[in-house]
C-alpha cells in the first residue's frame, strides 16, 4: 500500500467524516433540548438538498440563495413537525418508543413523498468551485470538500458561543435539563423544544445542502445519513456538538481504512457493526462524561 | 381470513347477538374455504402473501407487543430463511424440510448470538441496532453472491410437494400458509396465558419486580427475539418456495420497515392484530397500484397516524367494535 493511496483515502474518510458530524451535531443539538432521539434528521437533509437545487435549478437563482434556501427549508420542516406531530405526541403521553416510531414516520414518509413527486432519480446539486480540486502533497481534495469542512467548523463554533453566551441557548438547555425548575423561572419551555427542533431543522438542511454536491439527492438518502450520523452522535457521546464532530471524524477514518481493505461494498457494514459495538461497549461514547439513558 | 376480526365489524352491522357470532365464524370460514374458487388469481396471490406477512409480522408484533421492542431487523431473519431453502433446494436438491430447518436453525443461532449483546440495550438504541442489523444483512445478501446470487438473485426453487401433490398454484398454496399462519397464532396466544406469557407480561409491566420473583430478563428478551427470529424464518422459507425465485431486492430495509409497521397498524397486543395488519399492508399497493408509488407515502401517514391517535392499532379498534356489538367483555389479550 503506497502513501498516496493512503493519503488519498485517509482526505476521502476525513470529508466523510465531516458529512457524518453534521448529521450528527444536528442529532445531537435535538437530543441534548428533547431528550428525543431524531430518527429523520436525514430527512431535513434531503429537504434542504431538495429545496437547494429546485431554487437552483428550477427558479434558476444564485448558489448562495439555493444554499439559504435548503438550509431554511431544513428550519421550517424541523418547526412544522414539532409543532404538529412531537407536541401532541408528548401531550398523549407517548413513551420513548413513540417517539422513535414517529420520527420513523415522519422520515419514512417525506421519502416516499419525495419518491412520489420526483421519482427515482438522482441529482446532483452544484458544489462551491464547482469540480475543481486541490493538491494536497500528491493527493486531490475537491474544493468543495475543503468549504464543508471549514463551514462546519464554524457551525461548531456558533452553536458553543449559542449555548454558551446566548440566554435563548442557555434557556434551551434549562428547558431539558430541569424541565420544572425551568418552568418556575419563567422559561417557556415548549417553546424552547419547539426551537431546538427548528434549530435541528436548520442544521439539518446546511447538511442537506453541502452533502448534496458528492452523494447526490436521492429519495433514500435521509435513512442511511440518519443512521451514520446516529453512529457519529453515538460516538461522541450524543449530547455534545463537539463530540458529534470528533465521532463523525473517527467513523469516517475507520469507514474509509476498511475500503483500503475489504471491498468497497462492506464500507456500511463496518460503519453498522461499529455503531452496534460502541452503543454496547462505550455507552457514553469516546469522551464519555455524561450518562444517558438506555445504553 | 381475519374471522376473529372480521366477525366483531360485520356483528356490528348485523346487530347478531353474541350466541350467533359463532354461526358467523363459521360462515367465515366457509368463506374462506371457496375463497380460492371465487376470487380472482391475483387476489388469491396476495391473500397468500397475507398470510406469509402474517407469520412475520407475528414476531414482530410479540417483540413489539409483549416486551416493548421495536424492531426492524425480521428482514434479516426472513432473508435468511428464504435463502437457506433456495440454496438447499436448488444447490443440494435436499427436500424442502431439510432447507426450512437449516434456515430456522441459523436464524435461531444468529439471534441467539447477536441478540444476547444487542438486546443489552434498550429503546432508542436498540431500535436503531436492530436497523443497522437490517442494513448489515442487506450488503451481506448482496456481496456473498455464491450463495445468494446477489442482485440477480436464485431461481427455479421447487414448489413444496404434500403426498406427491405439488403446491404450484396460489389457490393449493393457500390452503397450506393460512393453516399454519392460524396454527402459530393460536400457538401464540396460549404461550401469553403459560407461565412463561405472565414472566413476559411481568417483565414489561413491572420489570423491578419481575426480576425479584427471579425472571431472568435479559435471557427472556433473548428467548422471544429468537422466536420472532424464527417465525421470520419460517416465512421466508416458505415464500421461497412459492414464488420460486429470490433476490435481495426482498429482503432489504423496507421490508424490515413493512413488518413493523405491519405490527403497529395491526396493533401488537390484540389476537387479529398481525392479520389485519397484514392484510392491509399487501392489499393496500394492490389496491393503489395504479397511482404509483403513493402507498409507502399512505403507509408512513398511517403509521404516524396511529402512534398519536391509535396506540392499539386496527386490532385495538377492532375489539372495542366487537365488545359493542356482542354486549359483552370480550377478556382482553394480555
Amino acid at each position: 500500500m503506497n502513501s498516496t493511496l493512503l493519503l488519498q483515502s485517509a482526505l476521502a474518510g476525513i470529508t466523510n467524516g465531516f458529512v457524518y458530524a453534521l448529521i450528527a451535531i444536528g442529532i445531537a443539538v435535538i437530543f441534548r433540548g428533547t431528550r428525543i432521539i431524531n430518527a429523520m434528521q436525514g430527512e431535513f437533509s434531503l429537504i434542504g438538498g431538495m429545496v437547494a437545487y429546485l431554487v437552483l435549478e428550477r427558479l434558476g437563482l444564485a448558489l448562495p440563495l439555493a444554499a439559504v434556501g435548503g438550509v431554511f427549508a431544513g428550519g421550517i420542516l424541523g418547526f412544522v413537525i414539532e409543532l404538529t406531530l412531537v407536541r401532541p405526541t408528548r401531550k398523549r403521553g407517548g413513551g420513548e418508543e413513540s417517539y422513535l416510531l414517529l420520527t420513523l414516520g415522519v422520515a419514512f414518509g417525506i421519502s416516499a413523498a419525495v419518491l412520489f413527486i420526483f421519482g427515482r432519480d438522482a441529482r446532483l446539486l452544484a458544489g462551491i468551485g464547482g469540480e475543481a480540486s486541490a493538491l494536497f502533497f500528491d493527493a486531490a481534495i475537491r474544493i468543495h470538500a475543503l468549504w464543508l469542512m471549514a463551514i462546519s467548523s464554524l457551525v461548531l463554533l456558533l452553536l458553543w458561543l449559542f449555548y454558551k453566551r446566548t440566554r435563548i441557548g442557555q434557556s434551551m438547555l434549562a428547558a431539558s435539563i430541569q424541565e420544572e425548575g425551568a418552568l418556575t423561572i419563567g422559561i417557556n419551555v415548549p417553546l424552547m423544544r419547539t426551537l431546538t427542533f427548528l434549530l435541528g431543522g436548520l442544521v439539518g438542511g446546511l447538511a442537506g445542502v453541502l452533502v448534496s454536491p458528492m452523494i447526490t439527492i436521492h429519495y433514500e438518502m435521509g435513512l442511511l445519513l440518519t443512521l451514520k450520523g446516529f453512529a457519529a452522535a453515538i460516538l461522541g457521546g450524543l449530547t455534545s456538538p463537539f463530540g458529534a464532530v470528533v465521532g463523525g471524524l473517527t467513523l469516517g477514518l475507520v469507514e474509509s481504512l476498511a475500503v483500503l481493505s475489504f471491498a468497497s461494498g462492506y464500507k456500511d457494514v463496518v460503519a453498522m457493526t461499529l455503531l452496534i459495538v460502541i452503543m454496547i461497549l462505550m455507552p457514553n461514547g469516546m469522551l464519555g462524561r455524561r450518562m444517558r439513558k438506555g445504553g | 381470513m381475519a374471522e376473529p376480526a372480521l366477525a366483531a365489524a360485520t356483528g356490528l352491522r348485523a346487530g347478531v347477538t353474541h350466541g350467533r357470532v359463532w354461526a358467523l365464524g363459521a360462515v367465515l370460514a366457509v368463506l374462506w374455504v371457496c375463497m380460492p374458487a371465487l376470487a380472482s388469481r391475483s387476489i388469491v396471490d396476495m391473500l397468500v402473501f397475507t398470510a406469509l406477512y402474517t407469520i412475520a409480522g407475528l414476531g414482530v408484533s410479540f417483540l413489539l407487543g409483549q416486551c416493548g421492542i421495536v424492531s426492524l431487523a425480521q428482514s434479516v431473519f426472513y432473508g435468511i430463511g428464504a435463502y437457506s431453502s433456495a440454496y438447499c433446494a436448488t444447490h443440494f436438491g435436499w427436500p424442502m424440510p431439510a432447507g426450512l430447518l437449516i434456515g430456522i436453525g441459523l436464524s435461531a443461532t444468529i439471534a441467539a448470538v447477536v441478540g444476547w449483546p444487542v438486546l443489552r440495550l434498550s429503546g432508542y438504541f436498540l431500535a436503531l441496532a436492530t436497523l443497522a442489523l437490517a442494513i448489515i444483512a442487506h450488503v451481506l445478501f448482496t456481496e456473498w453472491d455464491g450463495i445468494t446470487g446477489g442482485t440477480l438473485g436464485v431461481g427455479g426453487i421447487p414448489p413444496i410437494s404434500l403426498f406427491g401433490f405439488a403446491l404450484n398454484s396460489p389457490a393449493r398454496f393457500y390452503f397450506l400458509v393460512w393453516p399454519i399462519a392460524i396454527l402459530l397464532l393460536w400457538l401464540h396466544y396460549n404461550l401469553l396465558h403459560s407461565r412463561t406469557g405472565f414472566a413476559v407480561r411481568a417483565m414489561r409491566d413491572a420489570p423491578a419486580a419481575a426480576r425479584v420473583l427471579g425472571v431472568d430478563i435479559h435471557a427472556l428478551k433473548v428467548k422471544v427475539f429468537v422466536l420472532s427470529a424464527v417465525l421470520g424464518a419460517l416465512a421466508g422459507s416458505l415464500f421461497a418456495h412459492y414464488v420460486s425465485f429470490v433476490s435481495v431486492d426482498s429482503f432489504g430495509v423496507d421490508r424490515a420497515i413493512n413488518f413493523l409497521l405491519l405490527a403497529v397498524l395491526g396493533g401488537s397486543r390484540t389476537l387479529a392484530g398481525p392479520i389485519l395488519g397484514a392484510l392491509f399492508i399487501t392489499m393496500t399497493p394492490h389496491l393503489l397500484g395504479r397511482f404509483g408509488d403513493i402507498h409507502a407515502l399512505l403507509f408512513a401517514v398511517l403509521l404516524i397516524v396511529s402512534v398519536i391517535f391509535l396506540p392499539q392499532g386496527f386490532g385495538g379498534v377492532a375489539a372495542q367494535l366487537w365488545q359493542r356489538a356482542s354486549g359483552r367483555k370480550l377478556e382482553p389479550k394480555p
